[in-house]
């Protein structure tokens, strides 16, 4: 009998911080198996990876842009996906700082979610299932299942 | 955003968790700076400053201290956002 692993999710996150990189992986350290993270270091570097996606390659679950990054910033990244055909509807979230109204709006204004980045280990938790609740819906329910597991 | 912005004096006044869940609910991030090997981040809360010392930056918090003086700027002037920041005791 032969037993095959599915494919792992694919989540791109975007952030200059190095150490919100860090940051993130620790968030997602429990999904280690189901999930895995791509991290760029500007949204620049994140459109040439989805723009050289080929057509059969498997679509990330979930894109996460930090706002603040030099050169084309988190919003400007989400414009530029959502102005892509194959990545219109693909779930995006903005993930910040600061929990300004105006930049939640803009996240809502583009189909994304908005995300504030945790202060300290105790919201770990609730980040990942906030961060999970925007995935693809057949990874969502794949990734909740394997924590159940 | 919690439902009424609060003083300093109110602040101070907290729990731990409590200040820091209102941190992250309404603070604004303005700076991150290095002390050997510690992370301070500094945000403005409604009118007045707190900066967070990180033993373990966004993971362990080591204290935090507050302040009513711009003079606290001075520290992150190279990283300060005028656009995005209320002058503090501006009605917001």
């Amino acid at each position: 009998m032969t037993k095959s692993l599915p494919p792992k999710s694919i989540v791109l996150y975007a952030d200059d911080d190095l150490d919100d990189h860090e940051l993130l992986k620790d968030i997602f350290i429990q999904y280690n198996s189901v999930i895995d993270l791509i991290t760029f270091n500007n949204g620049t570097q994140l459109l040439d990876y989805i723009e050289a996606l080929a057509p059969l390659q498997p679509k990330p679950c979930l894109i996460i842009l930090d706002v603040n990054m030099p050169g084309i910033n988190g919003k400007q990244t989400l414009k530029k996906l959502r102005g892509m055909e194959l990545f219109a509807d693909l779930p995006i979230v903005l993930f910040s700082t600061s929990t300004l109204p105006s930049e939640v709006a803009f996240a809502a204004a583009y189909g994304a979610g908005f995300i504030t980045k945790p202060l300290y280990t105790k919201q770990f938790h609730q980040i990942a299932n906030q961060l999970i609740d925007h995935c693809a819906a057949g990874d969502k329910a794949k990734i909740r299942k394997h924590r159940r597991n | 955003m919690t439902k009424k912005a609060i003083g300093l004096l109110e602040f101070d006044e907290l729990l731990e968790e409590h200040q820091y869940d209102i941190l992250h609910l309404d603070g604004v991030f303005i700076g991150k700076r290095k002390i050997a090997n510690q992370t301070v981040v500094l945000f403005q809360l409604y009118s007045f400053y707190v900066e967070v010392y990180y033993t373990q930056y966004r993971k362990k918090i080591h204290h935090i201290v507050t302040s009513g003086n711009t003079d606290i700027l001075q520290l992150y002037i190279d990283q300060v956002n005028v656009k995005g920041l209320n002058k503090p005791g501006a009605t917001q």
